[in-house]
């Protein structure tokens, strides 16, 4: 995909982030695709990779506002959503905005906070609001959450249910960066950390507008019945106990559309679905514990599927 | 569930042939009638089933067809009488309490067809249900096999054709289930053209299959046909161990001679003729020191009123033109026809079967067998027979007195003169002992026909030996026991007239029988009865002027021969003509003897088929050679498709203007790369397998068409323009797999 032509502005945006976060370039691109299609991504991996230098990255470089909520497990709702304080001066209750109130989220390892704070959460990403007293207020757009969650740590988590994990578009890994990549990050450690200087390249009308035009990607029906191909697929899988739901075929169809706009093309190609099923089915699809036993990972199953659905290379036939 | 497509249909089109052949015996075998209605129901059931009424319009029309089949089949009043339902509802009523009683045999007719038809109701259900839901068909399948193969081994129902039928659909019917059985386990989408790309190797294969069984050889079974140990109560004796007691008849099976015989009076057939005649049933022609087998098989169909292809008479023999007519006992259960040497045709056969018989003659052992259309053995029960009695002429017959390559065939006379190596040497010794004073052939056979007229060898039918393993049949009688029947005098000449280089043949069949009356009393046609005890094996020599001469050596018999000893000559001082041996009957003089008395043979269309059928039958090694070469040139011209498929792309698009072609002529250019051997995975996108076609020949065409093409399919957006464009990208690609 690499000789093709890129968007200029995404490509902006891109060569922006890269000025703190060395290599990462495909987790770059994903985490716009989210944002693109406005999606929410859940990141797994150990700490100390740079998935908070990522999502600054990227909320400076859109100009948006960046809120970070650290997830314990003694965390309220109402630490996330906000809250309701009296004031004796005006002699009526006032709301103070909870960190959900941002424009661009980095919720830290969300599986250590109790379900109910969870779904505070998940219900913001979900409805786009969240009711608070009776109130309902409107978050604001763009609304981009990144999630992250370590995969290591088992004592004391609280696993996100199947449904809920439905919420994210995309799930990725960051990954160690190479060895040359891993020295260049030693050296520019030495200097301040260049974050603060990073500049904005797109505000978030901008934003908004390229959002509204990811609509507009054409996806034709032999693409459509691709993506079907695949994810009913998952659901006859010998080694999968429950498949990709159609939530998750529009996720895969969305997600393309702002992928394939990412590179400058107004319509989607199989090659976009190859990449992004495993992003986007992965987490969507529960294996049987058969197969988990036999060390298959879900992503290695959806690479699986993938492998066996036939590309479409002629029109439908009407 | 399934849908009212075009596959369903096909799946109830088999379901149906399946069950209707569980009903094709029935009819024959049993004494059902109507047979027609009940398949008819079958096809409404299918058909309803199919088209997915409401269950109560599928129920109400076939109870409606119930009841008006009844009505049809058991009672006289019309169908809209109350009447005949209120009878029909207390035979109802009556056969209840039958069933309650057990007393299985005093159901009603009416009753009974109810069931029936309630039981064919049934099975419809039930295939729908195997095919359908189950999409599972092989135990009912199995089952059809097995019902099939049984009647066939026990009862006459022959399933030569049932078999055949039974297979392909069967086959194809589990194909398809195959088919819709991994789509539902794999939850894949299909097109329609996945079904067809399915269906065209199956039909293929089902019709390899089939084309291969029907032409592979059969071995006969290789246990005893248990049929005769079921009936062997009654007078029918299989033919078992030769050593046993026979009662004599007509039997095929030769291989070992000798042994005792018991009389059987029993009528075979009655004859009206003119005279008395000696009937021949088949000839044999090798000798195997225990007893006669034939040499093969060479089965040539002809039709009724056609001549029988079987050897004539040479055209310097003269003759009498006569005929007969034959009615055969019911106890007479071959399938041949019994016939007097010189036949020219078989007329007035009865019974016929309406869709038209086959008649076969065997050329090998001249025997004429008789089938239905669907080439199951019938007996003749009465036919008519149209002969020539030679009249020979001593001084014709006396002229051969050498084998003469020129005027016998060198295959033809190995044939007839050969023996077994074992035979003792004082076989021939003895023979020419006997011919020692005579020069030619005929004098030769006369002597040794004479020869057993001598009072120490005695005809008998009780004591008579079977040769050991080590003893020769022929020299046992000869020299040893010098007693038998006329299996024993007619085999020690054929095979004596052998060992002196004259070709014999051993010829089995019926003496002319008694005398019983005159059919009438003006006429004076006389009808003769032949019975079991009338059969009888005599002795033909060939000469190549006369063709095959009969001799009776057996004591006691005499066979009447004309032969004209005067010898003051007239036109018949030919030479020896060097005619061919046995007239080989081909298609065309087939046809030309049937032509004259064809009023409209183009609007015949029985005679058509029946002609095609015929051609069929004599040419079908040819057409299957035929067919195999065909194959052959196609396969190596789809084997070297790669090499003449681009040459004959490049041609046609060139001609193309439309943009549309982008899209066939992109696909084709995938198939010819595929040829070439870049093959592309099927789950590869056309991109990448452009950059790998692309650094294969290191070049950028393929990505860029790829491009375009892209856009086209993904995008359906086809700019004017287009396949100008990119034609001469798609050329040179197309070049690069030719280079």
């Amino acid at each position: 995909m690499s000789n093709e032509q890129m968007n200029p502005m995404i490509e902006k945006i891109l060569v922006n982030i890269e000025k703190v976060m060395i290599g990462k370039r495909d987790v770059a691109e994903l985490s716009l695709v989210a944002l693109l299609a406005g999606g929410h991504v859940l990141l797994e991996d150990v700490p100390g990779v740079g998935k908070t230098m990522m999502v600054r990255a990227l909320a400076k470089s859109v100009n948006a506002n960046f809120r970070r909520i650290q997830f314990t497990p003694d965390l309220l709702p109402s630490d996330v959503t906000g809250v309701s304080i009296y004031n004796p001066k005006e002699m009526e209750f006032q709301f103070r905005p909870g960190p959900l109130m941002g424009n661009i989220i980095l919720a830290d390892e969300i599986n250590r906070t109790s379900p109910k704070t969870q779904s505070a959460l998940l219900e913001g990403m979900e409805e786009a609001s969240v009711t608070i007293d009776g109130v309902t207020h409107r978050l604001n757009k763009p609304f981009f959450v990144m999630a992250t969650q370590n995969p290591i740590e088992y004592e004391g988590t609280y696993p996100l249910p199947e449904a809920q994990l439905d919420r994210f578009l995309l799930k990725m890994k960051m990954g160690y960066p190479d060895l040359h990549e891993e020295m260049e990050v030693l050296n520019r450690a030495q200097k301040i950390p260049p974050i603060e200087d990073l500049c904005p390249v797109i505000d978030l009308e901008g934003l908004l507008t390229l959002q509204s035009e990811i609509k507009d990607v054409f996806v034709d029906d032999t693409i459509k019945r691709y993506i079907v191909d695949i994810v009913n697929r998952t659901r006859g899988h010998g080694s999968v106990y429950l498949g990709a739901s159609p939530r998750g075929s529009i996720a895969l169809m969305k997600a393309a559309q702002a992928y394939a706009y990412m590179f400058g093309r107004d319509y989607v190609l199989p090659d976009d679905i190859q990449y992004l099923a495993k992003f986007v089915l992965s987490h969507r699809i529960i294996l049987k514990s058969e197969a988990k036993f036999e060390g298959i990972s879900a992503e290695e199953l959806v690479n699986q599927v993938v492998a066996r659905v036939p590309v479409p290379i002629k029109r439908l036939v009407r | 569930m399934m849908k009212r497509d075009y596959p369903s249909f096909l799946l109830y089109t088999f379901g149906f042939l399946l069950l209707w052949e569980w009903l094709r015996p029935v009819e024959q075998l049993t004494e059902t009638d109507h047979i027609e209605t009940f398949i008819f129901f079958l096809i409404l059931a299918f058909a309803l089933s199919f088209l997915q009424l409401k269950w109560i319009w599928q129920y109400s029309l076939k109870f409606i067809y119930i009841l008006y089949s009844i009505n049809r089949i058991h009672f006289e009043e019309g169908f809209f009488q109350v009447s005949w339902f209120k009878e029909f509802f207390a035979d109802l009523i009556d056969n209840i309490g039958v069933i309650a009683a057990r007393n299985w045999n005093d159901l009603s007719n009416e009753f009974r067809t109810l069931l029936f038809f309630i039981l064919l109701w049934l099975m419809v259900y039930l295939i729908h249900y195997w095919l359908i839901n189950r999409k599972q068909i092989f135990i009912f399948y199995f089952m059809t096999l097995i019902y099939i193969t049984v009647l066939d081994t026990f009862t006459p129902y022959s399933a030569k054709a049932a078999i055949v039928r039974t297979v392909v659909a069967g086959f194809a019917v589990m194909g398809m289930l195959t088919f819709y059985r991994i789509i539902q386990r794999e939850k894949v989408n299909t097109e329609p053209t996945f079904l067809r790309r399915w269906m065209v190797p199956l039909a293929g294969m089902i019709a390899f299959s089939v084309i291969v069984g029907i032409a592979a050889p059969k071995a006969a079974p290789i246990w005893p046909d248990p049929v005769p140990y079921l009936t062997a109560n009654n007078d029918k004796v299989p033919e078992l161990d030769a050593r046993d007691v026979h009662r004599i008849g007509y039997g095929t099976n030769d291989s070992a001679l000798g042994g005792p015989f018991i009389g059987d009076k029993n009528p075979v057939f009655k004859y009206e003729a003119n005279g008395k005649s000696y009937w021949k049933m088949e000839t044999k022609d090798v000798y195997t020191g225990k007893g006669w087998l034939t040499s093969g098989t060479t089965p040539i169909s002809f039709r009724q009123e056609d001549l029988v292809p079987v050897y004539s008479l040479p055209k310097n023999v003269e003759t009498i033109k006569e005929s007969a007519r034959v009615l055969t006992h019911v106890n007479y259960n071959y399938n041949y026809f019994m016939y007097p040497a010189g036949i020219n045709k078989v007329l007035k056969t009865e019974p016929l079967d309406s869709e038209g018989n086959d008649f076969q003659v065997d050329t090998t052992n001249e025997r004429i067998s008789f089938y239905n259309h669907e080439k199951a053995p019938i007996v003749p029960r009465v036919f008519t027979v149209e002969y020539e009695i030679p009249k020979y002429k001593a001084k014709d017959l006396v002229q051969t007195t050498r084998y003469d390559p020129t005027s016998i065939n060198a295959k033809f006379y190995e044939k007839y003169t050969r023996l077994p190596e074992e035979l003792p040497p004082r076989v021939k010794e003895l023979a020419e002992q006997i011919t020692a004073s005579k020069t030619n052939w005929f004098d030769k056979a006369k002597a040794v026909e004479g020869y057993f007229g001598k009072s120490e060898y005695t005809y008998d039918q009780k004591n008579v030996a079977v040769p050991d393993t080590n003893e020769d049949y022929v020299d046992q009688f000869l020299f040893d026991t010098k007693r038998g029947y006329c299996d024993n005098f007619s085999s020690s000449m054929a095979v004596m007239l052998r060992t002196l280089g004259i070709p014999t043949r051993w010829v089995k069949g019926f003496t002319g029988g008694d005398f019983l009356q005159y059919s009438d009393e003006t006429s004076g046609v006389q009808v003769y009865e032949v019975t079991n005890n009338n059969a009888h094996s005599w002795v033909e020599a060939f000469f190549p002027n006369q063709g095959w001469v009969p001799f009776e050596p057996t004591k006691g018999f005499s066979n009447e021969i004309t032969i004209n000893y005067e010898t003051t000559g007239n036109s018949s001082n030919n030479q020896q003509t060097s005619t061919p041996p046995v007239k080989k009957p081909k298609q065309e003089e087939l046809d030309n003897t049937k032509a004259p008395n064809d009023s409209n043979p183009f609007f015949d269309m029985k005679r058509i088929w029946a002609d095609t059928k015929l051609f069929l039958k004599n040419n079908w090694q040819r057409m299957i050679l035929l067919l195999l070469l065909f194959a052959g040139v196609a396969a190596i011209f789809y084997r070297v498709r790669g090499k003449w498929i681009p040459y004959f792309l490049l041609v046609v698009y060139r001609f193309k203007k439309k943009d549309d072609n982008l899209g066939a002529a992109y696909v084709a250019l995938l198939q010819q790369f595929d040829r070439y051997g870049l093959k592309r995975k099927e789950n590869q996108t056309l991109r990448s397998y452009a950059r790998y076609i692309d650094s294969f020949f290191s070049t950028s065409e393929m990505t860029r068409l790829t491009v375009i093409y892209e856009n086209y399919l993904y995008h359906q957006t086809l700019p004017k323009g287009t396949w100008e464009e990119s034609h001469e990208l798609w050329e040179n690609l197309i070049k690069k797999t030719i280079a």
